[in-house]
């Protein structure tokens, strides 16, 4: 008995060292932590991303790539289709929590900036933006609030499968231009 | 970081005096692996200390307290070690990317259980010490009910490998119920899980966990034991009582000519039935593999593409252009894994079903003294302090073999 259960252990001392000698072996998976990111190519602004993270206050957020924005007077990511005027009313607006802010620079042009405390990662502009506009705003997950669950609930259940591992030194993707893509 | 974009319906203005607002990003994001794996060695030692030098199940109650402080909400309870064996099998078969920090976690509670038990359980398992210190009043599970539910956790296991291997993400870390607890938000499981605790003592640990199942496992050969006490026992049976987990044994008496006959009998019916046992398992996986594979994403997309229905999936897979026999390929090979992999679980769980059986029916040694199943024992210190032998404090008392 004493000896089938010191045989035991070795055995399973032995299967625990295995994957250590596989993984040493095998260079290439010594690479730095990987963490979660949207794919905003593959992002189809679902609204999925609001709810499904495992913070109450979910870990995606718009983010506003100034440089491609066209600085619209009527920005389609900030009004609603169905807008009755153009003025800065709720019902007029797209985002649900009013997190897009607007700064007039110079006739006829906004600077459009997200609040990120506000925002909740709905991807309401987002998709509005990328309808109408230049598509300058998308969906990433902030990786400052992210808290790199092994299993991103979002990634589970994201729809066009858009979240994707990224290494730790190239935290952010951005979108890409049309003719990298295959 | 070249900010392009795919659409550029209108130029972007150019403006005289306006400085283009900078994208506040991190680029690099530290990964706090080393401190988790150091932190895992150092409370695991404190924990044998406690367990088996100090012996005290208060100590024990503190350490489980410690646990959720350090491993809950300081190092955010995920990635643990509970999860890891997924990461592991996903580098196996899908060369996800796996770093030595986190095989370490899978490796390090691993190899305590094979030489002290599960003293991981204790505290350093941020979901173990969260239901051992919301736990209330013990509601006794009956042994027949409590062994059967102790079956789910392997079938759980043996499911999750099979839809790992099949590329299913990791469905463990969404069945955890605890995570949101310690991001300070909640969900349904969650609530359920803590309710249900507070009268049976850690109903995830012993009816849900699957790496609870290799832990048993380890501990199964464990190279020391503990003691309920280090004096001769006598059998007063509190330690029993007190034990929420069901993990202390009775004596045994010695085996008498009837009995014995009897357990021959037993053991060869057991041993005839054997075939028929794993047919069954296999016959079960067989049945399952359908319905279990109806949930893998690409199979649920390719089914309503097929009956014409639009949801978002349906939407993102014409958005992304990618040809259908592709996908169909992919359920293929999704579905050949389910059909090899659920009847070969079935068998498997089957087997664990029969040699538990069996093992049940061994020739057991004589034995005067209640003693801990070390495969059971989550090391909370609770039978240390029902024993009224351990009641009368002696100075510098030893650990026992
Ligand atoms: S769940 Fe996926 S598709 Fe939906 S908004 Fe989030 S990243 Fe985009
Ligand atoms: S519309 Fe949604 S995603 Fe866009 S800024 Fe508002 S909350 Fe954020
Ligand atoms: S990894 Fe976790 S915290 Fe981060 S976005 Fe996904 S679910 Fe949210
Ligand atoms: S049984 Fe599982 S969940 Fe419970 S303490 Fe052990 S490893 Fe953690
Ligand atoms: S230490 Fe183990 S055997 Fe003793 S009461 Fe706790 S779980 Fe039961």
């Amino acid at each position: 008995m004493i000896s089938t259960r010191k045989f035991l252990r070795v055995l399973f001392g032995g299967g625990l060292l295995a994957p250590f000698l596989w993984l040493i072996g095998k260079r290439k998976s010594r690479q730095a932590a990987f963490l979660w990111q949207i794919d905003p190519d593959k992002c189809i602004q679902c609204g999925k991303c609001e709810t499904a993270c495992v913070l109450g206050h979910s870990a995606v957020k718009c983010v506003h790539q100034y440089a491609a924005c066209g600085y619209c007077l009527f920005c389609s990511g900030y009004y609603q289709d169905k807008r009755i005027k153009f003025d800065t009313a709720a019902e007029n607006l797209r985002c649900p929590t009013d997190a897009i802010k607007r700064k007039y620079i110079e006739d006829p042009y906004f600077e459009y900036t997200i609040d990120e405390e506000a925002c909740i990662g709905c991807g309401k502009c987002v998709k509005g933006c990328a309808a109408f506009g230049n598509g300058s705003l998308f969906l990433q997950i902030r990786q400052g609030l992210c808290k790199q669950c092994n299993q991103c609930r979002i990634a589970e259940i994201c729809p066009s499968h858009a979240v994707v591992r990224v290494p730790a030194d190239k935290p952010y993707l951005f979108k890409r231009p049309p003719e990298v893509k295959t | 970081m070249i900010p392009i974009l795919a659409q550029a319906r209108f130029p972007a203005p150019e403006f005289e005096n306006y400085i283009l607002p900078q994208l506040q990003m991190e680029t690099f994001i530290r990964d706090p692996i080393v401190w988790r794996v150091s932190a895992l060695l150092l409370f695991l030692v404190v924990t044998g200390l406690c367990f088996y030098r100090w012996r005290s199940a208060k100590a024990m109650r503190l350490l489980a307290l410690a646990g959720v402080a350090i491993f809950g909400f300081l190092f955010t309870a995920c990635p643990c070690p509970v999860g890891m064996f997924q990461n592991l099998l996903a580098a196996f078969v899908h060369d996800h990317p796996l770093g030595y920090g986190l095989l370490l976690l899978f490796a390090i509670p691993l190899a305590t259980a094979l030489f002290f038990g599960r003293l991981f359980c204790a505290g350093a398992c941020p979901l173990g010490a969260v239901q051992e210190l919301l736990h209330w009043k013990s509601i006794q599970i009956p042994l027949p009910v409590d062994r059967a539910l102790r079956l789910i956790p392997i079938a759980l296991f043996l499911l999750i490998v099979v839809a790992v291997v099949a590329g299913m993400t990791f469905p463990l870390c969404s069945l955890d119920p605890y995570l949101p607890l310690f991001l300070w938000s909640s969900s349904i499981s969650t609530v359920a899980f803590l309710v249900l605790g507070l009268f049976v003592s850690r109903p995830f640990c012993r009816y849900v966990c699957p790496y609870g199942v290799l832990l048993r496992l380890f501990s199964l050969v464990a190279w020391k034991t503990p003691a309920i006490t280090v004096k001769i026992c006598i059998t007063c049976r509190l330690c029993e009582q007190g034990c929420p987990n069901g993990a202390v044994l009775p004596p045994e008496d010695a085996p008498t000519a009837d009995l014995q006959v009897r357990g021959v009998r037993r053991l060869s019916r057991l041993i005839a039935s054997l075939p028929l046992a794993l047919c069954l398992g296999g016959l079960l996986g067989w049945y399952t593999a359908p319905i279990i594979s109806g949930h893998h994403p690409a199979v649920r997309l390719l089914a309503d593409i097929e009956i014409h229905q639009t949801n978002d999936a349906v939407e993102a897979f014409e958005t992304s252009g990618t040809p259908l026999a592709q996908l169909q390929n992919e359920v293929a090979q999704v579905r050949h894994i389910f059909d090899w992999g659920m009847p070969l679980a079935g068998v498997l769980l089957a087997g664990v079903v029969m040699a538990e059986l069996i093992a049940e029916n061994r020739r057991r040694k004589e034995s005067r003294s209640y003693t801990i199943d070390p495969s059971l024992c989550f090391c909370c210190g609770r039978c240390y302090a029902a024993c009224p032998l351990n009641r009368k404090r002696e100075p510098k008392e030893g650990a026992a073999s």
